[in-house]
């Protein structure tokens, strides 16, 4: 086991009641509110960018669908 | 070490692949709350029958979540669905008949269209039944909702519930391929596997990151 941390927490993209919502992990609330999905991916990817972090999007169902790294450090080698 | 009957919520839902997205927003947001969530597949000895494994999940949680999404047929031809009305009416009567403690048990009773579950179980008409429709954000909400006012969880809101959701999934999908698991390997993961990952990020303190 390597000592490596993922320092910065992740964006998610999340189906919301009033459209798609974008979320720091962690967070208690939504950061923002889209009414489609696409403008929500656009703004989680533009601050997932700007932090370095990584970009969790959702399905409806709540599950992730997809996951976009954005972090400059390589990825750790897999198990 | 056993789980306290206080603190225990028997989950009878389908185990399907179309409801399992249902199926772990339900247990999440039990787990969120403290509790404990039950389910047959937990104790699946080979040497027990699972009529048996049931009733002792009954017999040893103060809460059960009854899911009657499944009773009716999606095809022609299809037969329904039985399970879960009759785990529902063993709850039931254990309720009503067992006495003790068990007299205090508490019930929720979810359904996917409202008042579909009339059609084929209509003794139970009049019930306090909740359709989800089945989107997971509605069942959270209903579940967050019964353990709040009957079960004496702290009041966190349904939108602190599916932020710590979706929290709990990047944890989850880091760790698994840290570990060497692929995105496909996640997909396909049996309920009961993510479950015991969500008690594992519940006793971890509700990491919002994953550490390797």
């Amino acid at each position: 086991m390597s000592n490596r941390t993922i320092s910065r927490k992740g964006q998610h993209v999340v189906p919301s009641q009033s459209g798609w919502s974008v979320r720091k992990a962690g967070a208690a609330r939504a950061s923002s509110v889209h009414a489609t999905q696409e403008a929500a991916i656009a703004a989680a990817t533009k601050i997932a960018k700007n932090q370095g972090t990584e970009l969790y999007i959702h399905g409806r169902n709540g599950l992730i669908r997809e996951r976009n790294s954005f972090r400059n450090e390589p990825r750790p080698p897999k198990a | 070490m056993p789980v306290p009957f206080e603190r225990s919520v028997f989950l009878n839902c389908p185990f399907d692949g179309d409801y399992a997205p249902i199926l772990q927003s339900i247990a999440f947001c039990v787990i969120d709350l403290g509790f404990h969530v039950r389910i047959a597949p937990e104790n699946a000895d080979g040497a027990a029958a699972r009529l048996d494994r049931i009733l002792e999940l009954v017999r040893s949680s103060k809460f059960g979540i009854h899911d009657l999404s499944r009773c009716k047929s999606s095809e022609a031809d299809e037969y329904y669905r039985m399970n879960m009305p009759f785990e529902l009416g063993i709850d039931h009567g254990c309720r009503k008949f067992g006495g003790h403690e068990l007299a205090e048990k508490s019930i929720l009773i979810l359904e996917s269209n409202k008042f579909d579950y009339q059609k084929g179980l209509s003794d139970i008409a009049g019930w306090d039944i909740h359709s989800h429709g089945m989107d997971y954000v509605e069942a959270v909400r209903h579940v967050r909702d019964w353990l709040v006012h009957h079960a004496g969880a702290d009041s966190i809101g349904t939108e602190r519930v599916l932020g710590d959701y979706a929290t709990f999934r990047g944890w989850h999908y880091e760790r698994e391929i840290t570990n060497g698991a692929s995105e496909r390997d996640i997909e396909l993961y049996a309920p009961i596997n993510v479950i015991r990952a969500m008690q594992d990020w519940y006793a971890a303190g509700k990491p919002d990151e994953f550490s390797a």
